[in-house]
């Protein structure tokens, strides 16, 4: 028997129901609908009828705002929708009802928890299901509970293991297995049926499915390690040629691309750790679950880096096609761009502020060519005892232990799928890739392994992501070799198959190795924070993994083949020419509305109204926030943190992208990124000296013309790096951005280079905010401006115009004007700073007179007098920076050896006044321009 | 003042038990906090006042962080409330018995509403609760408030600040709730320790210097002994400059350290009682 409860909110407010009318009014422009109200369902199985109403009214129901209704649904309703997980999706609520139960002394054999939503007004079934398919229900992990399920127990019995007649499969049926599933090409699919046919025999589901992940795109960088041949011109491995920049820096290094994330010096005896990690395939078809479990994984990464590091920072960037879109233009198959906009950021929001890990540096870029596959990338930096911050090798005869999570059915193929590129089918065949996250059950695993570190406990350690236990065991054994059972792993439910117990990447799991003797240590520190674990093996000499479940040893592979027998492929790459008419802008007649227009782009506008909803401070450790100035709503170039409260040692982090200049060029568009991460890196006040930087890159399928974009993005990065004497310490590739429509067509997401910058400052109170200060002061621009090429601008967006000639850094100048600007940063003369981005000059302006409360008086003839003034204005140059300083003698004091122009003054007055010479060019109030700037995000996040 | 382990000398820093639980994450900045104005804080997991290898009574002030205990899937608070009340009523009453001070801030103050230590020290008995913010989600914001005069035993001696105080908020339901009856007499009892206020310094229902739509603007209470507080915004967040977020734009002197009038004073009056 399985009781039902519903419980509802006895006043005015139902902000559930709330907001789903507003969306349904934004998305859909109808007015039918008058009212919706939400009812919690709580179902709960193997329980007494009194034991019912205790538990209702000790843990679920509070009569003081609430009404309760045991059996009938609260509300009488034109349509009553109920939407449910699927049985076998993580809900954590069940967790916390099985935990009060159990409190309470009550015997509960199994719990769910659902929303129940009531449609009031005029209710046409079309409609209903467009918000049900749009809106409400993610098919990938929830359903419509059209009858009451008879029972919440997943019951059955396990799958056998199977043989894979691997040595008779033709080439065509070689293909057949593997497409859909494993996704490897013929190649390495006939290298595995050589392999089995040389050792005389056929392999279990479950060797084939480690193959499969080991060999993965996801996990092994096929295409990062190939040798290239591009334009006919052989190349290094593009991943060799990216730790080649470690000798950059080595004074700073600890590790660089060896372990979970890359690791940097800090002070007093610590390190300091980055990872940023995309999750795009997940976030795509199911956005939630996706940008949830994305921030777990990465955390985890900093988590599993050395013997265990404490995660400190989470960041986080996304590509979205626009909000507004039109929805005949959202592939087959892809969800619409504003659901997954609201979803991503939901999932980040209720992962990272469960987690208490302070969100606080990010940004969102929007263009139509997202449409189907977002970009989500998450990053996170961690701070942990220098003397741990190697990785160690277990030793053989050490414990294999699994902390964290059950196992479940979630998340199979998650590798391989994510190697893959995009369809209309993507969500049926692979939605089982896609899970909710838990975060207490991360938090708890993170509290425990940081007791852990800090007593010396752990060998080695390493987080359980892409691949499950078959990544995690087959990384950590890879020297020596591993011996599991799998019947020793805690499952969620127990109808799984030896080789989904192996490859199942259910979320919140950390594999560690530690020597017997301290097993006791372990337990008592996993009993104390209530993590689940279980010892499910050893590390043995064998160099072989083998993988027994109860007496069937279904798995036994060399470890030499599955690391090493993938041979190295060859690539070949081919430039593409681009041909762009150039259409240039027609003289601008009224400008204000121009600005507004820029000033409202997606890109431009204010985030505030997401930042606000992540917990941006909580470890009390933020010291330069998202936003600051006068009403707290001027956005910040990057992020400082104290993460020693009482210690002034500041960790700092910022980043750049800008995926529209990398379709138009490729290698400019890539340095725009790199030098605009660095910009925002000595703009906070950083020195580039104490800094690492991290890449990621997102990436089209590599066929030949993305092979060769690629190979010239690496160029740039590379370049980049040796110019500035930094090194790249960690990175990622992606390279399944391409989407395949039901008639073959396909549709290539824009290539993404995301740079993010991490380091340390030795005084936090030596960084600075972008608002301005103080009036009547001076505004300064700093750095090379390229007034003539103004391609990919927000400027010739909103104008519809066309160049094939992006915005150039001068490269030759770059170094002296960033460390200028750090030399003044150290020097406390700089008042406010802000580099100059996407918007231009226009948008810097704008910010720091928002922060400030405040005007500015700018003359645009003091930069050029023959430039068109709304190409100064508009212009996009990184690398370049606006700047309040006290008076002209500070600015001579600080500036006098690199280019830079006194353009203005700060003013009490608020209105931006914009002249050239004697010319007025507009005069425009800094409070209407706000609005605007804060219109766009307020809309979609109904704040 | 009960008797500490660590020697005789006569004003010995108070014992702070922060107690955590899966999902505390605001315990790191409270311990800071206390450290700072001369407490003696420990952490605490709630298993180990379980398996009683620790105990409530070994210390003067009990605070309980903020965080997502238990994740907070039902109820803000709300697991965390029936373990305590299940297990740790005892030790709870008998440290209030013995005087000992409690103080919760964000999921505390959740918890100790769900409890019913607060407002009116009842264990097992709830007279408010702490609604989802009006805004309907988590809001992470600084805004203003003014400490009242109230029966809460540390501060009703000592002068409050005139002008209000910036404070952080992080938190998704935090609008006090309850029937008519039981807000006059909270108000009558003077149990408000913190108000919400807008920029001329007025009480508000505004969002977003209300963040959650708070009824009459209540940001924190006591019990009528004084000597249960909580609170929703985050005093613990702002005891140090730099954590302000607009430090750039002040003086170092003129910004006022919301933190130093909770744990000094807290600090101070337990270690004088």
């Amino acid at each position: 028997m399985i009781a039902t409860i519903r419980i509802a909110s006895s006043g005015k407010t139902d902000s559930k129901g709330q907001e789903l009318l507003a969306e349904i009014k934004r998305t859909f422009k109808n007015n039918s609908i008058t009212s919706i109200k939400t009812s919690k369902v709580y179902r709960l199985e193997g329980i007494s009828q009194r034991d019912v109403k205790k538990l209702a009214e000790k843990a679920l129901y509070e009569p003081i705002d609430q009404i309760i209704s045991y059996r009938k649904p609260i509300y009488k309703a034109n349509k009553t929708v109920e939407v449910a997980y699927k049985p076998g999706v993580m809900n954590p609520e069940v967790a916390s009802i099985t935990k009060a139960a159990s409190d309470l002394g009550i015997k509960l054999l199994a719990a769910d928890s659902s929303y129940e939503y009531a449609f009031f007004g005029k209710v046409n079934e079309n409609l209903i299901s467009e918000i049900i398919n749009k809106l409400l229900v993610n098919k990938t992990v929830e359903h419509i509970v059209k009858t009451p399920p008879k029972t919440l127990v997943i019951g059955g019995e396990p799958q056998k293991t199977k043989i894979i007649p691997i040595r008779k499969l033709n080439d065509l049926k070689l293909m057949q297995l593997s497409k859909d599933k494993l996704f490897l090409n013929l190649e390495e699919m006939k290298i595995i049926r050589a392999y089995f046919q040389k050792i005389n025999r056929d392999p279990t589901d479950c060797e084939i499915e480690i193959l499969a992940q080991t060999w993965s795109e996801h996990c092994v960088h096929k295409t990062f390690n190939a040798k290239l041949t591009i334009d006919g011109k052989l190349k290094k491995p593009l991943f060799e040629r990216i730790k080649s920049t470690a000798k950059n820096n080595k004074k700073i290094i600890i590790s660089a691309f060896v372990d979970n994330s890359g690791v940097i010096d800090f002070y007093d005896g610590y390190a300091i750790n980055g990872k940023v990690e995309t999750h795009n395939s997940p976030s795509a078809i199911e956005p939630y679950g996706g940008a949830m479990t994305g921030s777990g994984g990465v955390f985890r990464d900093i988590l599993g880096t050395g013997q265990g590091a404490k995660p400190i920072i989470s960041t986080d960037i996304f590509c979205f096609a626009n909000p507004d879109m039109d929805s005949i233009n959202t592939p087959p198959g892809c969800l619409p761009p504003a659901y997954l906009l609201r979803r991503v950021v939901a999932g980040v929001r209720d992962y990272g502020n469960r987690v208490g890990i302070p969100t606080n540096n990010g940004s969102i870029h929007f263009h139509n060519d997202f449409r189907a596959k977002p970009t989500v990338a998450v990053g996170s930096y961690g701070v942990l005892p220098k003397k741990s911050a190697t990785k160690k090798e277990p030793q053989i005869g050490d414990l294999i232990i699994t902390m964290g999570g059950a196992t479940g059915r979630d998340g199979i193929h998650g590798a391989t799928f994510s190697s893959a590129e995009m369809s209309d089918k993507t969500m049926n065949i692979s939605g089982s890739a896609v899970q909710i996250g838990n975060a207490i059950e991360e938090k708890r695993v993170i509290d425990a392994i940081l007791i852990m570190e800090n007593q010396n406990l752990i060998s080695s350690i390493t987080d359980c992501g892409a691949g499950g236990f078959s990544s995690a065991v087959g990384e950590m054994a890879k020297k020596t070799g591993a011996e599991i059972q799998l019947a020793k792993v805690p499952l969620k439910y127990p109808n799984l198959a030896p080789w989904e117990i192996f490859l199942s990447e259910s979320q919140e799991r950390m594999v560690i190795a530690i020597s017997g003797k301290n097993l006791k240590n372990v337990e008592k520190i996993c009993d104390l924070y209530n993590v689940p674990f279980a010892q499910i093996g050893k590390i043995t000499n064998s160099n072989k993994l083998i993988i027994n479940y109860k007496k069937e040893m279904v798995a036994n592979l060399s470890m030499q083949f599955l690391h090493n027998g993938l041979p190295q492929r060859h690539m070949v790459g081919r430039s593409k020419s681009i041909k762009i008419n150039e259409e240039l802008p027609k003289k601008i007649k009224d400008y204000e509305s121009i600005i507004k227009k820029i000033i409202s782009h997606p890109n431009i506008a204010s985030k505030e109204p997401i930042v606000r909803m992540y917990d941006h401070n909580v470890q009390g450790t933020t010291a330069l926030y998202p936003f600051s100035g006068a009403d707290l709503d001027a956005p910040n170039d990057g992020v400082a943190i104290k993460p020693m409260l009482s210690k002034p040692y500041g960790v700092i982090t910022t980043h750049g992208l800008n995926p529209v200049l990398n379709n138009i060029d490729i290698y400019w568009g890539s340095i725009w990124a790199l030098t605009e991460a660095v910009s925002n890196y000595v703009a906070i006040g950083g020195d580039l000296k104490d800094a690492a930087l991290i890449d990621n890159f997102i990436w089209p399928f590599p066929d030949e013309e993305s092979l060769a974009d690629l190979d010239k993005s690496v160029d740039a990065c590379v370049d980049f790096a040796n110019l500035l004497k930094m090194p790249f310490v960690s990175g990622k590739d992606s390279l399944s951005s391409t989407y395949r429509y039901p008639d073959g067509k396909t549709l290539k997401i824009p290539p993404v280079l995301l740079i993010s910058v991490f380091g340390k400052i030795p005084d936090v109170s030596k960084t600075i905010s972008s608002d301005f200060k103080s009036t009547n002061s001076i505004v300064v621009l700093v750095g090379k401006s390229d007034l003539k090429n103004l391609g990919g601008t927000i400027y010739f967006d909103i104008t519809g115009s066309k160049s094939a000639k992006i915005p150039q850094v001068d490269l030759k100048l770059l170094p002296k004007v960033l460390s200028t600007i750090t030399a003044s940063a150290k020097s406390g003369k700089i008042l406010s700073i802000h580099d100059i981005s996407e918007g231009g000059l226009i948008s810097a302006i704008s910010e720091m007179c928002f922060g400030g409360a405040c005007g500015a008086s700018i003359d645009l003839s003091q930069i050029d007098k023959k430039t068109r003034s709304e190409f100064i204005l508009f212009s996009e140059t990184p690398g370049t920076f606006l700047l309040e300083v006290k008076d002209e003698k500070a600015t001579k004091s600080l500036f006098s050896k690199i280019p830079h122009k006194i353009i203005g003054k700060t003013q009490k007055e608020k209105t931006i006044k914009i002249k050239s010479g004697k010319k007025q060019i507009v005069s425009i109030s800094v409070d209407k321009l706000k609005q605007v700037w804060q219109k766009p995000m307020k809309e979609i996040f109904h704040s | 003042m009960a008797k500490t382990h660590e020697g005789d000398i006569p004003f010995m820093k108070p014992k702070v038990c922060i107690l955590r639980s899966d999902g505390t994450n605001c315990d790191q900045e409270l311990y800071y906090a206390f450290e700072k104005f001369g407490g003696n804080p420990k952490f605490v997991q709630v298993n180990e006042l379980r398996d009683k290898s620790k105990k409530l009574k070994d210390f003067q002030i009990l605070a309980l962080p903020g965080g997502f205990s238990y994740g907070d899937d039902l109820a803000s608070g709300k697991i965390l409330a029936i373990e305590l009340i299940s297990f740790l009523k005892n030790q709870l009453e008998e440290f209030i018995n013995q005087r000992g001070l409690i103080l919760g801030i964000c999921n505390g103050f959740q918890t100790l509403v769900r409890t019913g230590l607060l407002p009116y020290n009842k264990i097992g008995k709830m007279n408010v609760t702490l609604a989802q913010n009006e805004s309907g989600h988590f809001e992470c914001r600084w805004v203003k408030i003014k400490l009242e005069e109230s029966k809460c035993i540390f501060l009703n001696k000592v002068s409050l600040p005139k002008d209000g105080l910036d404070i952080a908020v992080n938190h998704g339901e935090g609008k006090l709730l309850a029937p008519n009856k039981i807000i006059n007499k909270i108000e009558k009892d003077n149990l408000v320790v913190a108000r919400y206020i807008d920029r001329n310094g007025n009480q508000t229902q505004n969002y977003p210097y209300n963040p959650s739509g708070s009824i009459k603007a209540i940001a924190g209470l006591c019990d009528p002994t004084g000597r249960i507080f909580g609170m929703m915004p985050h005093p613990e967040k702002l005891v140090d400059v730099t954590q302000h977020p607009n430090w750039r734009r002040f003086q170092k002197s003129e910004i006022n350290l919301t933190g130093k009038y909770i744990f000094d004073n807290l600090v101070k009056f337990a270690s004088h009682s």
